[in-house]
Parts: structure tokens; C-alpha cells; sequence
């Protein structure tokens, strides 16, 4: 009797730790919770200073570059054209137009890999939106349709179609 | 008989006649037949003398060496340049302190700088001389609203000299100082307007002054037999010579101007050697005995070049320098007797010293080690003699302010870590990371010596600086690998088919249990990698070298996990230019363009982007190689940079500390240092105690902006419960937000969320 009386507690104890988990269970916190997703996401780049791709005003020498550039494509002088743009780049190597013009400079030369390299850097670095987004995957399309590639040449043409049309809009 | 007397009779009747006639027969036979054989004979000989002479005259620009430009410097608003790089750059680029009234000066005022730019023919186009002024408001440019951009004329680096071992800087006659052209006629051959190529007058009154004096006091060889000899002739004397040479000078005087024979006897006439190499011509002697363009010489140099046209080595300024000076101070009173200087000029320029370069004694080469490069990446399209002496033109990557900084960091930082003095060597690639251009090369701790290029040439083992390769190749497997899966470092034993088990063991000699694979990487622990790099294996890591364009050998034994790979630092730097750009591969360069004579581009070798298929999983990567100095094996980097412009980079250190390797970037520069011993001996170098001051030194005087690196969209960031895989949030203790490629996040979650009570009930 008295082993029962003694006994009785642990085991009801255990029975309701049982029960409390069991309860738990349910309840865990899980990546389908929006709360907990939303609180595990970690914000880009690990608070390390990073670069919100914004050009408020672009470099004036490379603007003046760019437009000699534009110059002596039109006269069909591709080469001195590729070099006044190597120029610009190697001061803004990270100017999404620059990329874009050389992408298309490239794609007149019939250089389709580094036209699609260009456009896809210009994509990368550039706003994803508008006009030039449609300029970097039409570029992409075209580069890959004369490489061959017919596939990746018709995902790029879809790529053209969803840029969103506007940038988002600001308040 | 009887025919004698009748014959006798003849004669004796037309004595004067017959006289007359025996005359013409006995002389003018023999005459006539000298005559036809010297027209037979000669005639030829002289047709072929002259013929010769007019072909080779008007072929002897071929022989011009190819020139080398460092890469021209673009001045635009907001670029970062400290005073003392422009200051470089301006010297580099054969700009001097003056005023700017004259092109090729520059004048410093405060903040403000006022440049008078020599006319450059670049290969896009001819740019004229031009005066712009510019301000340095705190290490910026600002051009003032005067220009945009404003490109000052490449440096040049050295030539590449023609095959013949003539070396010339062949000017036009109008170019020369007008001292050196009346000077040279009159100490060497002062009836040069008014002879025919040779001068017996003046052959005459050398003769009677050698047989007056008993020996060769005066040569009467005018300036156009001078350049005959100099340019068509064998040095060995002979009567045939000398004829050979007499015909020759006339056939010149013939065809040519006098102003186009003195022109050529300037950039031909023989003034001494540089090593093996003959220097040839005034314009070619200023350079190399003054360090200046022939323009810039004062009276007293001219004097002393002019005189040692009589012989060079007797009279070379360095070997012999009292009978230089004697013979210098001779011509000085001769320009003084001529009227070409006054009273003044003599006595000071005889008073003055040589005005040598005082790098002329040491040989010292400034840009020798990037020369090499240049010089290999042109013979990997060229043939040598189409470099040699055709006068190209050949535009480089070089940065003269990044060089003079690299070697000043290698010579400081290299004495101030060794024990012992001059005990270490070591090298620096310095490289811009977007398009693979190498702006600075250092292959020797002492500038300018030429010898043995260590940055080119020293192949050695690489240590953990190959580790971020083996690592990078686990990442693109994100199903098995992301930056915080358990990675065991134990000890380990890999059972190697041929040679026995191979057991490694940590720089430290302790396992450290069970890590994260950024902490494994961060913190450099071996065994750890190795069992990374067993699950990637050699062979992948070898292709993946090879792709990036660097040979790892054939023997692939999984000590190569840990670095057992030798290279040279310029194969360092080509497998992490990739690294540092972001996924796009570009061949390391040096040249840029190539343009012939004429102005005609020959070669371009432009910007190629190449992206890199495993790009999600090098944004992963360059996040560890930004842990490995701020938490890792590279964090004594925070103490030695005055401002951290988010710097990633890798130690590197080999077996008994005989190599330290440190390789860091930013956006605008991938740097590779390597220091050890040049026989190969232990040497006590560690990549963070050795490499990285020297890196630091570097990078700490660069121009530098901060590093904002762009993540490929599929990068997703997670807070995560270090060092556990398991998701966290921004408050919980020790949290570290950490990239994953999106979707191979762990999917455990940390305590402390739960702890946190997010209360079953609550909701």
C-alpha cells in the first residue's frame, strides 16, 4: 500500500509531463508561421554597408564618354566606340546603362557571349524594372538565339514581357 | 735586211709624226685599257656601292625600339587621389615642376594644380597639348567645371629594343637643341656644308698633324664617312674599307640633303654601351646618361656627348671620368672659340660636374618586373623579331602611383617584421579585380633591381590560400553544404592508393571538435578541410583551377586540400580575380593595345566578362572571406588599417613557416603578397604575422572606396543561433546573419524562439 501511495505521484507526474509536451507540440514555433519567418530573416548582406543601387545623378564623365561612344558606333567605328566604353567602365564599372550599352555594342559585333554577359551584369546591378530591364533580357534573347540557343533564348523573350512596366512608387 | 733601211727611211722622212704616234701607242694603249677595266670593274662596284647605300639609307628607321606606356591616368570629379600619387603620376608621365606657361609643367599652389599637358597620340586619337588646372579638396579631384574628364599622357615604362642591339631615340633635326647640331660640326668636321662627303682639305691638314705630332692626334673623317662607317660597315681597316667608305660618302652626298645626313649621323653615331647593348644617337645617349630628353641638356652635357663622339669608352663619363671631364671641358672652350657659348656659359659649365643620373651606377630599371609580364603576354601572340625594333606602340595596364606604393609596402613591411635584416624576400600582384588589368608588379624587395621576377617566377606552395576553392566547390553543392553545416575536425586518416595513409594535422596541432564550415574556413582548420575537400574531391578542385586558367600539375594527392599546390603569385591572382569580381572571370592582363608606326591599332585586347557558373555560391564565400578577417585567422587586419573598407582575404602559411601568403580585396583592388626565403628555407613568415602587414601597408595608402558587393537574387539571408545550424532571430544572443542560397537554410529552429514564448496558448 504504502509502495503505491509513493508511487502514485511520479506516475502522475509523468502523465501530465506527458500530457504538457504532448500539448506543446502543436504549438512549435515553425517556418510556416509568417511571424517566425518573418523574424529569422536576416536583412542582406549582414547589416554590412551595402550598395541600394541608386543613381541620383550619374557621373558627368561618363555621361561625356558614353555619348562619344554613341558617336562613333553610329559611324560604324565599333572598335574606338568599345574602347571610349571600356573607358567609362573602368570608371563606373558598375553603371547598369554603360553595361547595357556595351551589351548591345557587343551584340552588333556579333559578340553574342559577352553580349549576354553584359546585359546579364547590367540586370544584376541595374533597377530590374522599366525599360532597360526589357533592354537587358531582349539583349539576352537575342545573344542567345544567334549562339544557338533556342531554349534559354525563349525564356529571356518571356523575361521581357513580366519587367514590371513602372518602378515602384515612392512617398 | 733590206727592209731595214727602207723602213728607216720611212720613219727618218715623218719623224715628228711618228713620234707623236709611238706616244699615244705606248701610253694612252695602256691608259685606255686601265680606263676599260676600271669601268668594267669598277663601274659595278661603285653602281652596287651606291645602290646599297641609297636602299640601306632609306631602311634604317626599321630598326626602332617598341615603346611602353603605362595606362593613361583619367582626372574626373570625385576620383580619389592623394597629392603624393599625382605628384607621381605627373613625373611618371615626364611632367616637371615649372611654369605652366610651357607644356610638359605643372605647377602645385595649395589645393590647386595647374597642368600643361604634352600633345599624346593615343590610340583612340591625337590629343593636343592642353592647360587645365584641377583642385584636391580632401583626396578628391575637382576639375572646376573646366572639363569632364581630362586624360593625362601615359608614362613610358621602356622599350622593347630591336634585335640588332641598337638602341635609338631617333629624332627629327629640328628637334635637336640647336647647340648640340652647330656643336657636333663644329668639334667633328667643320667643313661639313661645303665638302662632297669627303674632305681632302680637311684629310690633309689631320695628316700633317699626325705626322707632326707622330701619331693619331686628328681623324680626317667627315661626319657623312662617319655615319658610312657607322651604318653599312665592318669595323676592321683596310685600304678597301676606306675606298669602299670614300665612295660610299659621296654616293650619300649625292643622294641625299646635308640636313638629312646630319640627321641621321645624330641618331646613328656610336656613344658607348648600356650592358651588351650599343647606344646609338644623342637622343638615345641623354636618356641613358642623364636620364632626360636631349632637349632639356644644358651645355655642359652636350658638351660631354659631343666629345666622346671620338671615343666612347676612352672618354665614358662613368669608367674614365677625369679624361671625360678633361674632353668635356676641351669642347666647352672649342663651342667658346666657335661663338656658340660665351665667356659666361664656359666658365660655368666648367665648373659644374658631369650631371649624370644617379641611377646610371646602380642599373636599376624601374618598371623591369611588369616589363617582364608585358613582354610575355606579347610573345604568347607574337614572334619576338615583330616586337623588335618595328616601333610599336604598346599600351600597358600600369599604374606608376599603385607601383611606387607596392614596392615602398614590400620594402617597409618586409623590414619591419624580420628578424633578421635582408633576410626575406618577397613579391606583391596587385590587380583590378573587374577586369583583370594588373596595375602593380613586385618581384624583388629592393626597387628597381632586376634579377629574379619572384612575382612572376617564384613557384611555390600556396598553403591555405587554396582553401576558399575547396570550399567554394562544397557550396555549389547547397543539398549537403551551406556556411553553418557541422563540419568534424578530427584527426582523420585518408588512405592514399600508392603511397600509404596520409594523417593531417592543424597549424596548432588541436582538433577543435565539431565547427560550422564558415568557422572551419574563417579559422583555417585542416582537418576539417580536408574532410570538405574529400567530399569535393582533387579532381574537381584540379578542373576548376584549370578553368580559372592556372595549371595545378598532375599529381593530385588530397594534400592539395591543404595548399600542397605550388604557383606563383600571378597564378594566386588569377584564381581569385574571379573571387573578388563577383563570379566574372577576366585573364589576368597587362596590355591593353598594341599600335603600330602609324597610329594603326595591330591588337586590342578588350574587356571580357565571363560569369562563372558556381556565382550563388561565391556571394556564400565572400561572406566567409570577410569573417576570415574580422573573426578569423586574418582579424590582426582591424589594427593595422586606419579605416577597413570592408576588406575579404585569406592567410596562407606552409610547412615550417617557409612561405606566408596573404591575399585580400576590395571592389577596386585584389592584392597578393607573398614573403619567404629564396632558398627555401624555413623562415619563421606566417600569412597573418608576415604577408598581412605587408598587404596592410599596401592597401592602407590605396585609394579605396567602401565595399558594396551586389548579391545575386537567389542569396537569402537567415539569423542564425551561432555556431548551431539553426534559424534565430536579430535578438537572440549571438545571433549571426548569415547567407544561404535560397532554400538550403536549416529548418531547425534555436531555443531561443521558444523562449522567447511564443506561447502555445496565446494565439
Amino acid at each position: 500500500m504504502k509502495a503505491g501511495i509513493t508511487r502514485f505521484p511520479i506516475f502522475g507526474l509523468t502523465i501530465l509531463a506527458v500530457l504538457l509536451l504532448a500539448a506543446c507540440a502543436p504549438w512549435q514555433p515553425t517556418l510556416d508561421d509568417p511571424e517566425i519567418a518573418e523574424q529569422v530573416r536576416a536583412p542582406e548582406g549582414g547589416g554590412e554597408p551595402r550598395g541600394l543601387q541608386v543613381y541620383p545623378l550619374r557621373n558627368p564623365a561618363v555621361r561625356e564618354l558614353e555619348k562619344a561612344a554613341e558617336a562613333a558606333r553610329s559611324e560604324g567605328d565599333f572598335d574606338r566606340a568599345e574602347s571610349l566604353l571600356e573607358r567609362a567602365l573602368r570608371i563606373e564599372d558598375r553603371d547598369p546603362e554603360l553595361l547595357q550599352r556595351m551589351a548591345e555594342l557587343q551584340l552588333s559585333r556579333g559578340r553574342w557571349e559577352q553580349a549576354e554577359s553584359y546585359a546579364m551584369r547590367s540586370w544584376e546591378l541595374g533597377p530590374q524594372v522599366g525599360d532597360i530591364c526589357r533592354r537587358n533580357w531582349r539583349t539576352m534573347a537575342l545573344a542567345r538565339e544567334r549562339d544557338g540557343d533556342v531554349i534559354k533564348a525563349a525564356q529571356a523573350r518571356e523575361r521581357v514581357e513580366i519587367c514590371p512596366v513602372e518602378p515602384p512608387e515612392r512617398y | 735586211m733590206a727592209r731595214k733601211p727602207r723602213r728607216s727611211r720611212k720613219s727618218r722622212s715623218a719623224k715628228k709624226r711618228s713620234g707623236a704616234r709611238r706616244w699615244s701607242r705606248w701610253l694612252l694603249r695602256p691608259l685606255l685599257f686601265v680606263l676599260g677595266l676600271a669601268l668594267g670593274l669598277f663601274g659595278p662596284w661603285v653602281w652596287w656601292l651606291d645602290r646599297e647605300v641609297s636602299l640601306r639609307f632609306a631602311d634604317r628607321h626599321l630598326a626602332e625600339a617598341s615603346r611602353v606606356y603605362a595606362r593613361p591616368l583619367e582626372l574626373h570629379d570625385g576620383l580619389l587621389l592623394s597629392r603624393r600619387d599625382l605628384l607621381v603620376e605627373l613625373e611618371a608621365a615626364g611632367l616637371r615642376a615649372g611654369s605652366p606657361a610651357r607644356a610638359g609643367r605643372f605647377r602645385v599652389d595649395g589645393e590647386r594644380i595647374e597642368l600643361h599637358l604634352p600633345a599624346f597620340d593615343f590610340p583612340d586619337g591625337r590629343q593636343d597639348a592642353r592647360r587645365a588646372s584641377l583642385n584636391l579638396n580632401g583626396g578628391r579631384v575637382d576639375l572646376r567645371g573646366e572639363t569632364t574628364v581630362l586624360r593625362l599622357p601615359p608614362a613610358e615604362l621602356g622599350r622593347i629594343l630591336p634585335l640588332d642591339d641598337r638602341v635609338r631615340t631617333p629624332l627629327a633635326i629640328e628637334e635637336y637643341p640647336p647647340l648640340l647640331v652647330a656643336g657636333a660640326q663644329a668639334v667633328e668636321d667643320r667643313r661639313f656644308k661645303h665638302h662632297f662627303g669627303v674632305d681632302p682639305v680637311g684629310l690633309a691638314r689631320a695628316m700633317w698633324a699626325n705626322l707632326r705630332a707622330g701619331r693619331v692626334v686628328q681623324g680626317g673623317s667627315t661626319i657623312t664617312q662617319q655615319l658610312v662607317k657607322n651604318l653599312f660597315l665592318s669595323p676592321e681597316r683596310s685600304l678597301l674599307r676606306k675606298f669602299n667608305e670614300a665612295i660610299m660618302a659621296v654616293s650619300l652626298e649625292l643622294r641625299f640633303s646635308k640636313a638629312e645626313i646630319l640627321e641621321a649621323w645624330l641618331n646613328e653615331v656610336y656613344l658607348g654601351q648600356d650592358g651588351r647593348r650599343a647606344i646609338h644617337g644623342f637622343g638615345r645617349a641623354a636618356e641613358y646618361y642623364f636620364g632626360q630628353p636631349v632637349e632639356a641638356l644644358d651645355a655642359g652635357q652636350i658638351a660631354l656627348l659631343v666629345g666622346m663622339v671620338r671615343g666612347a669608352s676612352w672618354y665614358h663619363p662613368l669608367r674614365n671620368p677625369g679624361r671625360a671631364r678633361e674632353r668635356r671641358d676641351l669642347v666647352l672652350a672649342m663651342f667658346h672659340e666657335t661663338g656658340l657659348i660665351d665667356e659666361n656659359t664656359l666658365r660655368r659649365q666648367q665648373a659644374a660636374g658631369l650631371g649624370l643620373r644617379p641611377s646610371l651606377r646602380s642599373g636599376a630599371s624601374q618598371y623591369g618586373a611588369f616589363m617582364d609580364l608585358v613582354g610575355r603576354q606579347l610573345r604568347a601572340d607574337y614572334r619576338d623579331a615583330d616586337l623588335r625594333g618595328t616601333g610599336l606602340r604598346v599600351f600597358t595596364t600600369l599604374s606608376p602611383s599603385a607601383q611606387r606604393r607596392a614596392e615602398t609596402a614590400l620594402a617597409e613591411g618586409l623590414s619591419g617584421v624580420e628578424r633578421e635584416p635582408d633576410s626575406l624576400q618577397g613579391a606583391i600582384v596587385l590587380v583590378e579585380p573587374g577586369d583583370g588589368e594588373v596595375r602593380a608588379l613586385v618581384g624583388d624587395r629592393v626597387r628597381g633591381r632586376r634579377g629574379f621576377n619572384r612575382a612572376l617566377d617564384a613557384r611555390r606552395p600556396v598553403g591555405s590560400v587554396i582553401k576558399p576553392l575547396v570550399y567554394l566547390l562544397a557550396l555549389s553543392r547547397p543539398d549537403r553544404f551551406t556556411l553553418v553545416t557541422p563540419v568534424e575536425d578530427e584527426a582523420l586518416t585518408v588512405d592514399i592508393p600508392g603511397s600509404g595513409p596520409w594523417q593531417p594535422v592543424n597549424y596548432d596541432g588541436v582538433s577543435h571538435g565539431t565547427v560550422p564550415l564558415l568557422e572551419a574556413l574563417a579559422q583555417s582548420y585542416n582537418q576539417a578541410s580536408v574532410r570538405i575537400g574529400m567530399a569535393v574531391g582533387v579532381d574537381a578542385l584540379f578542373d576548376l583551377m584549370r578553368r580559372l586558367g592556372v595549371e595545378p600539375g598532375r599529381e593530385a594527392h588530397p594534400a592539395a586540400f591543404l595548399g600542397a599546390v605550388s604557383l606563383t603569385p600571378l597564378q594566386v591572382a588569377q584564381l581569385y580575380q574571379p573571387i573578388a569580381a563577383e563570379g566574372y572571370s577576366a585573364p589576368i592582363r597587362a596590355v591593353r593595345e598594341v599600335v603600330d608606326r602609324d597610329g594603326k591599332t595591330i591588337a586590342r585586347y578588350p574587356l571580357r566578362l565571363k560569369p562563372l557558373p558556381q556565382r550563388e555560391s561565391l556571394a556564400l564565400l565572400d561572406f566567409a572571406l570577410r569573417r576570415v578577417v574580422t573573426h578569423g585567422t586574418g582579424r590582426s587586419l582591424a589594427g593595422m588599417l586606419a579605416d577597413d573598407p570592408g576588406v575579404r582575404g585569406k592567410t596562407g602559411t606552409t610547412n615550417d613557416r617557409r612561405d606566408a601568403w596573404f591575399v585580400g580585396y576590395t571592389s577596386d583592388w585584389l592584392g597578393v603578397v607573398w614573403t619567404g626565403r629564396d632558398d627555401n628555407r624555413p623562415a619563421g613568415v606566417g600569412g597573418a604575422s608576415t604577408a598581412l602587414p605587408v598587404w596592410a601597408g599596401l592597401f592602407d595608402e590605396l585609394p579605396t572606396r567602401a565595399v558594396r558587393p551586389g548579391w545575386p537574387d537567389s542569396v537569402e539571408w537567415f539569423w542564425v543561433d551561432w555556431p548551431h545550424a539553426r534559424l534565430a532571430a536579430e535578438h537572440c544572443e549571438g545571433a549571426v546573419a548569415v547567407p544561404f542560397i535560397a532554400g538550403s537554410q536549416p529548418e531547425t529552429l534555436s531555443d531561443c524562439l521558444e523562449k522567447r514564448g511564443i506561447w502555445p496558448f496565446g494565439r
